[in-house]
C-alpha cells in the first residue's frame, strides 16, 4: 500500500495528521540536533540513466525507494551541476505503468504468465532454430549485460545475430575513427572544453543535446574567459543564441565545408608541416591494388601532391555555392585553423553520424585537425558526443555489433577469434567467421516472411525501443503484425510502442535498481550499485540472458558448455562451490557484475583500453581508458591518448604515436572524401528537407520521460517546426495541425512557427520523442555504406494543410 | 476529523510537515500546552516577529537567545507570544507549498511556472537578477552564481492539464520540513536544513523577494555563513557505498605516465 501511496495523497495524510498531532499540543518549536529527520536518507553515486555525457548523481534513498537527486560534486564530468533530465532521474523509475509481470501473447492477448514460462518459452524457440535467432540491444545495456549477451550469441549459440542500437546512434563515429587512427573512440576528453579558444559545433545542438557539457563550455565566460563558438547548423538553436558565429548550411553541406578548411590550409601553407611529415599519411577511397577488393573503409594511400589537387577545388566560393555558408566565412574558419596559437575543439554528435556520408564527414573533420596540428594538446581535440550513456562503454568497447568481439577485434579475423575463444575458455572454431546482420538489415529480415528469404524468426530486444526508433518503420518493423511464424521478445520497464508487437515481454530492472557499469563518451567507464529492489516481478535483464543460457543448458542445446565442459556462466563460490546464479533467488548471492567485468578485463589490452580492477572503479567517480598501473600500485588513467606527455603507451621520444594505425607506421591517416550529394533531395512533390532530433527535456523515445511530469509538462507533444517565410506561403498558422508527409508515410503534427528552433527556409524540423506521433513512419532508411547507420537528418517532405 | 498522529507520518518527515495551514493557526490559537517528549529542549529560540498582531502575555525580561547561556530559564515561544508563533508557522507552511508546487523534491531545480517566450538569457535576467514582486506574484533572486544556459535546468511547467496523456508517477519526493534547521542549543544560531550548492545566495528565499516565515530579523547583516552552516548530510562528504572515494579529474598537467610490465 505505501508504494502506491501517491505524494498528493501522503501529503494530505500528513497534513492532517501533523494538524491532529498541534491539536493535542504537539511540536511547534524548533527541532533541535538529533531529531529524526533525514536520519534514514541514504546518498549514494550512480551515473545519469540518460544520454552519454556520463554526469555522476547522488541518489538519495530512503525506506526502499529514491527520494531525491543531486548533482554529485566529486564528479569532474558535470561538477555537480546536472540537466533537467538528470535532477528528474529518480521519477524514471516511478511511471505507474511499470511492467511488473512477464506476459506472453495468447490468441492475440497478453496474459500474465510466471517467469520459468517465460525463460522455458523462449529457450524452446532458440532451440528449434538458433541460427534464426537474433539479439538485439542496447547503448543503454550495462557493460556486463553487453558481455554477457555477446558471449550468449557469440561464444555459445556460435552465432553472431547480435547488434545493438548503437549503429544507429554512433557507428559513422566509430568508422571514422577506426578509418583514421585505426582503433575506435576519441583520443581527446571533455578537460578540452575547459582548454580551448574555439569550439566548433559541427550540427550539434549541444546546449539541448550534452547540456552540463555545454555549459562546462559557456560558463568560462562567466568567469572572465573567452571562448569563440562556431555553430555550424541547418537550423538556429539554443546552442546558435550562444554562438559566436552561426553558420547556417545546406543539409549535406559539412563535406564540402570541411574540405573548404583542407584547401584553405594548403593555399595559405598555413597547415602544420612538421606534424604531417611526422605524423601523417594521406587516404582516398579506391579499388585495392588487387583490382577485386571493392573500395573499403580502410582505403588506399595518396600522396600529399594527389591529396592537395583533391582539395584544390574547394575554394571558398565553390564551398559557399555547395555548402550555403558565406565564402567570407569559410576563410575566416580556415584561418582559424591555420593559426597555431589557438586550441580548437571540434564537437559533434547525430549530425555528422547520422548521415549517409557519416564515414566520410567524420573522417574529413578529423583530416583538417591533424592536418592543422590541432590534435593531442589540452584544447586541441576532434571529439564525437554519444546519446546513450553505454553506447561506448558497452557496445563499441564490449562489441556487441554483428561484426565486433569484445576488445575492438573483428569476427572476421580469425586470429581474434581464437584469440577470444581462448579468453571464453570454448573450443576452438565455436565463433562464426561471417559477420551477422546489421540492425537495418536484421529487422528487414524479421519483417520479411520466413519464405521470402526473411531469415531472423525470433528476436528479442533488451533496453531499446525499435518500433518508434528505426527508420521508415512500415518497411523496417510493422510488417511483423501480419507475419504469423516470427516471434518478438521484449525486455523493457514500460509499455512502449515495441512492448505493442511483442509476443512476449519480459519486465526488466533499471538502474539502480540493478547492479551495473556504462561507458561515457570520453573512455571513462562508471560503476554503480544496486541501491532500491525492482517493482514486482521485474528482473535484471542480465539475469534473463543467463536464465536463458542455462535452459538451453539443461535442453542440452549446443554449444551452453565451454572447453573444461562447463556450463559458460559457470560461477563458482571461494570453496569451488557453484552458486546457482540463473536462480533469480540467489542471483545477488555473488556480485554477477563483478565476475562478468573480470571476465571482460583480460580483453581490453589488445587493443591498448585497459580497464581497471572493479574494486577501482567502485572508488571512483569514473576512469578514463586505457588505465594503467603505476610503480606505487594506483591505477592511473589516461586523458588524452597518443600524446606522449600523457599517453603511457607512446614511446619515449615519439611526442605522438598512432600506435593502431591502418598505415602500420605509427600514423595517423588524412583522408580525402569528396563532396556529394545525398540520396534523397527535395524537389516539386516533395519540397522540403526534414530533419529529426532530440529535445532538452526528453531522451530518446521517451519512454521513461515523458512519465516524469516535470519533463513531460515541459513538452508534453511532438510538433513540426517550420520558417515563418514558409508557413505565409502555404497560409499555415501557428499550432495548426499539418500533414508531414513523405514516399514511406505520414503523420499529422502541429506547426510550431518561431519556436525553439528555427528552419532556415525550404526546411522543417520534427523531435522524434512522442510514440503518439511517430515521425520515423516517414523517414529514410537509406544508410553510410561503411557504418551501416541510417540518416535521420535528411529526406524529403510536403507539407499538406488539413481540411 | 480525529485522527491520531501516525508513525507512517511522523516517522516520515519527523512530523514536521504541516499543510492544513488554517486548521493549524485555529488549533494553536487554543494554546495547548507543550508536551513533546520526542524533542526534550523543544524550545522556541527563533525571534518573534515584531509586527505581532496581538501581545498576550509581555514577553519576560531575559532574551532567551542570549550566546553563553546555554540552559536558561525561558517561556516556550509558542507560549510567550502564540499568535506570532501561529503566524509565522502558517507563513512557513503556505511557503513550502509553493517552494514544493515547483519542485518534484526537496533540491530538485524549480519548474517555471510561466510561458518561456524568449531565450535570451537576459530576458531571465530581467525579472530574477535581483527579485521582482509584482501584485502577488514574485520572481525570486537566481539563488545561484548566474549561469547563461537556464533552461538546462529549468523547464516550462505549463499550469493546464496536460498529464492527461501521461501514464502517472507514483513517485514520493524528499519534502523538507520548512521549519528551519536544528540548533544545538536553545539560542543557538540555526543549522541550515539544506546544501548550499547552487544556493549560494541566500537573499533569494531569505531577502525581500524570498519567502513569507522564512526571512531573518537581521537581514542586514551579509556574511550568513558566519552564523549559520550546512548540514553535512547533504554535502555529499560521506564515501558512498562505505568505501573512500577516489580523488577525481587530476587538475593542472597530468603526471608522467608510466607502464609497468
Amino acid at each position: 500500500m505505501n508504494a502506491v501511496i501517491d505524494r498528493r495523497e501522503f501529503l494530505k495524510q500528513t497534513a492532517l495528521a501533523t494538524a491532529t498531532a498541534a491539536a493535542a499540543g504537539g511540536a511547534f518549536s524548533l527541532p533541535v540536533l538529533g531529531g529524526q529527520e533525514g536520519a534514514s536518507l541514504k546518498w549514494n553515486k550512480a551515473p545519469c540513466r540518460f544520454c552519454g555525457t556520463g554526469c555522476h548523481v547522488m541518489v538519495g534513498t530512503e525506506n526502499g525507494r529514491v527520494v531525491a537527486i543531486q548533482g554529485d560534486q566529486k564528479a569532474d564530468v558535470n561538477k555537480g551541476l546536472l540537466c533537467v533530465k538528470g535532477y528528474h532521474v529518480g521519477l524514471a523509475l516511478y511511471g505507474r505503468d511499470r511492467l511488473t509481470t512477464p506476459m506472453l501473447r495468447k490468441d492475440g492477448r497478453l496474459v500474465p504468465i510466471s517467469w520459468d514460462e517465460a525463460i522455458n518459452t523462449i529457450a524452446i524457440r532458440i532451440a528449434a532454430s538458433p541460427k534464426t535467432f537474433a539479439l538485439y540491444g542496447s547503448g543503454q545495456w550495462t557493460v556486463g549485460e553487453g558481455f554477457a549477451g555477446n558471449k550468449f550469441m557469440k561464444a555459445g549459440l556460435g552465432s553472431n545475430q547480435i547488434d545493438g542500437n548503437p549503429r544507429l546512434c554512433m557507428s559513422s563515429a566509430v568508422t571514422g575513427f577506426l578509418s583514421t587512427f585505426g582503433v575506435d573512440e576519441p583520443p581527446g576528453v571533455y578537460d578540452d572544453l575547459d582548454a580551448c579558444d574555439v569550439a566548433i559545433m559541427w550540427g550539434n545542438n549541444m546546449a539541448e543535446m550534452h547540456p552540463v557539457l555545454f555549459s562546462r563550455l559557456v560558463d568560462r565566460r562567466s568567469r572572465g574567459e573567452k571562448v569563440t563558438i562556431i555553430d555550424f547548423t541547418t537550423r538556429r538553436t539554443r546552442t546558435s543564441d550562444l554562438a559566436d558565429h552561426l553558420l547556417l548550411f545546406k543539409p549535406h553541406g559539412d563535406l564540402a565545408i570541411a574540405n573548404g578548411v583542407a584547401h584553405l590550409l594548403i593555399r595559405n601553407n598555413s597547415f602544420d608541416r612538421a606534424f604531417v611529415e611526422k605524423h601523417c599519411n594521406f587516404r582516398q577511397l579506391g579499388a585495392k591494388p588487387d583490382e577485386k577488393t571493392p573500395p573499403d573503409m580502410l582505403g588506399v594511400p595518396m600522396t600529399f601532391e594527389e591529396y592537395a589537387r583533391a582539395v584544390e577545388p574547394y575554394t571558398p566560393e565553390k564551398v559557399e555555392e555547395l555548402s550555403g555558408v558565406p565564402a567570407d566565412k569559410i576563410r575566416m574558419l580556415g584561418e582559424m585553423f591555420g593559426r597555431r596559437d589557438l586550441k580548437i575543439n571540434s564537437l559533434w554528435c547525430m549530425g555528422m553520424n547520422q548521415h549517409t556520408r557519416g564515414t566520410a564527414i567524420n573522417c574529413l573533420v578529423h583530416g583538417i585537425h591533424l592536418l592543422s596540428g590541432h590534435f593531442g594538446k589540452p584544447g586541441d581535440a576532434a571529439t564525437s558526443l554519444t546519446g546513450q550513456p553505454s553506447a561506448c562503454g558497452t557496445v563499441r568497447e564490449v562489441g556487441t555489433l554483428c561484426h565486433l568481439l569484445p576488445g575492438g577485434r573483428l569476427v572476421a579475423n580469425a586470429e581474434h577469434r581464437k584469440e577470444a575463444e581462448e579468453l571464453w575458455n570454448v573450443p576452438e572454431g565455436r565463433i562464426a567467421a561471417k559477420p551477422g546482420y546489421h540492425t537495418i538489415e536484421m529487422f528487414k529480415r524479421f519483417n520479411t516472411p520466413t519464405d521470402q528469404g526473411g531469415d531472423i524468426t525470433t528476436l528479442w530486444v533488451q533496453v531499446t525501443n525499435p518500433s518508434q526508433t528505426l527508420p521508415n518503420l512500415q518497411r523496417n518493423f510493422l510488417e511483423k503484425k501480419s507475419l504469423g511464424d516470427k516471434f518478438l521478445i521484449v525486455s523493457d520497464v514500460y509499455p512502449t510502442a515495441t512492448t505493442e508487437l511483442a509476443d512476449l515481454i519480459l519486465p526488466s530492472a533499471m538502474w539502480v535498481e540493478k547492479n551495473g557499469m556504462y561507458g561515457n563518451s570520453e573512455r571513462r567507464t562508471q560503476h554503480w550499485f544496486k541501491l532500491v529492489e525492482p517493482p514486482g516481478e521485474a528482473r535484471d535483464d542480465c539475469w534473463q540472458l543467463i536464465a536463458v543460457s542455462h535452459k538451453l543448458l539443461e535442453m542440452g542445446v549446443d554449444g551452453m558448455k565451454g572447453r573444461d565442459g562447463k556450463w559458460i556462466f559457470h560461477t563458482a563460490e571461494k570453496s569451488g562451490r557453484e552458486v546457482p546464479i540463473w536462480n533469480w533467488a540467489h542471483y545477488y548471492d555473488v556480485n554477477v557484475d563483478e565476475r562478468l567485468f573480470e571476465e571482460y578485463r583480460p580483453f581490453t589490452t589488445k587493443k591498448h583500453k585497459n580497464l581497471a580492477p572493479y574494486q577501482e572503479y567502485v572508488k571512483a567517480r569514473g576512469l578514463r581508458w586505457p588505465v594503467v598501473q603505476q610503480p606505487d600500485g594506483s591505477w592511473r588513467e589516461t586523458r588524452w591518448r597518443f600524446s606522449e606527455f600523457d599517453d603511457p603507451f607512446v614511446a619515449k621520444g615519439r611526442e605522438f604515436q598512432f600506435y593502431h594505425s591502418v598505415s602500420k607506421d605509427d600514423k595517423a591517416l588524412i583522408w580525402f572524401r569528396p563532396h556529394e550529394f545525398p540520396p534523397e533531395m527535395p524537389d516539386k512533390d516533395y519540397p522540403f528537407w526534414l530533419c529529426t532530433g532530440r529535445v532538452l527535456e526528453h531522451w530518446h523515445s521517451g519512454s521513461m520521460t515523458r512519465r516524469i511530469p516535470q519533463l513531460h509538462r515541459a513538452v508534453p507533444r511532438a510538433y513540426v517546426e517550420m520558417n515563418r517565410e514558409d508557413a505565409d506561403r502555404l497560409g499555415i498558422r501557428n499550432s495548426e495541425v499539418v500533414t508531414v508527409k513523405s514516399r514511406r508515410g505520414q503523420i499529422d503534427l502541429p506547426v510550431w512557427i518561431g519556436g525553439r528552433g528555427d528552419p532556415k527556409s525550404g526546411e522543417v524540423f520534427v523531435p522524434f520523442f512522442d510514440e503518439t506521433r511517430l515521425i520515423n513512419l516517414v523517414t529514410l532508411d537509406e544508410y553510410d555504406p561503411y557504418s551501416r547507420q541510417p540518416d535521420y537528418k535528411k529526406c524529403a517532405v510536403t507539407i499538406v494543410r488539413k481540411g | 476529523m480525529k485522527k491520531r498522529p501516525n508513525a507512517t507520518a511522523g516517522g516520515r518527515l519527523g512530523g514536521l510537515i504541516v499543510l492544513a495551514s488554517g486548521a493549524a493557526i485555529a488549533l494553536l490559537g487554543a494554546g495547548a500546552a507543550q508536551t513533546d517528549s520526542r524533542t526534550p529542549a523543544s524550545v522556541a529560540g527563533m525571534p518573534i516577529p515584531r509586527s505581532s498582531p496581538a501581545a498576550p502575555p509581555p514577553p519576560p525580561a531575559m532574551q532567551p537567545w542570549l550566546l553563553n547561556n546555554p540552559a536558561p530559564v525561558v517561556i516556550p515561544e509558542n507560549r510567550a507570544n502564540p499568535v506570532a508563533v501561529a503566524d509565522k508557522f502558517a507563513s512557513r507552511v503556505k511557503s513550502i507549498e509553493q517552494r514544493a508546487a515547483l519542485r518534484a523534491f526537496e533540491g530538485a531545480p524549480p519548474t517555471v511556472p510561466h510561458p518561456i517566450l524568449d531565450l535570451n538569457v537576459q530576458t531571465c535576467r530581467a525579472c530574477h537578477a535581483s527579485g521582482l514582486t509584482a501584485g502577488d506574484k514574485t520572481a525570486r533572486m537566481v539563488s545561484h552564481t548566474f549561469l547563461v544556459n537556464c533552461t538546462q535546468c529549468h523547464v516550462e511547467a505549463t499550469p493546464d492539464a496536460r498529464d492527461a496523456d501521461m501514464p502517472g508517477n507514483s513517485f514520493v519526493g524528499l519534502r523538507a520540513s520548512g521549519y528551519g534547521g536544528t540548533r544545538a542549543w536553545t539560542g543557538a544560531p540555526p543549522v541550515m536544513p539544506h546544501t548550499v550548492f547552487m544556493r549560494t545566495n541566500c537573499v533569494s528565499c531569505h531577502g525581500e523577494h524570498g519567502y513569507d516565515g522564512w526571512r531573518p530579523d537581521h537581514l542586514s547583516r551579509t556574511n550568513c555563513m558566519q552564523c549559520h552552516v550546512p548540514a553535512a548530510e547533504f554535502e555529499q562528504l560521506s564515501p558512498t557505498f562505505g568505501v573512500q572515494d577516489l580523488p577525481d579529474g587530476a587538475s593542472g598537467p597530468p603526471a608522467a605516465p608510466a607502464l609497468v610490465e
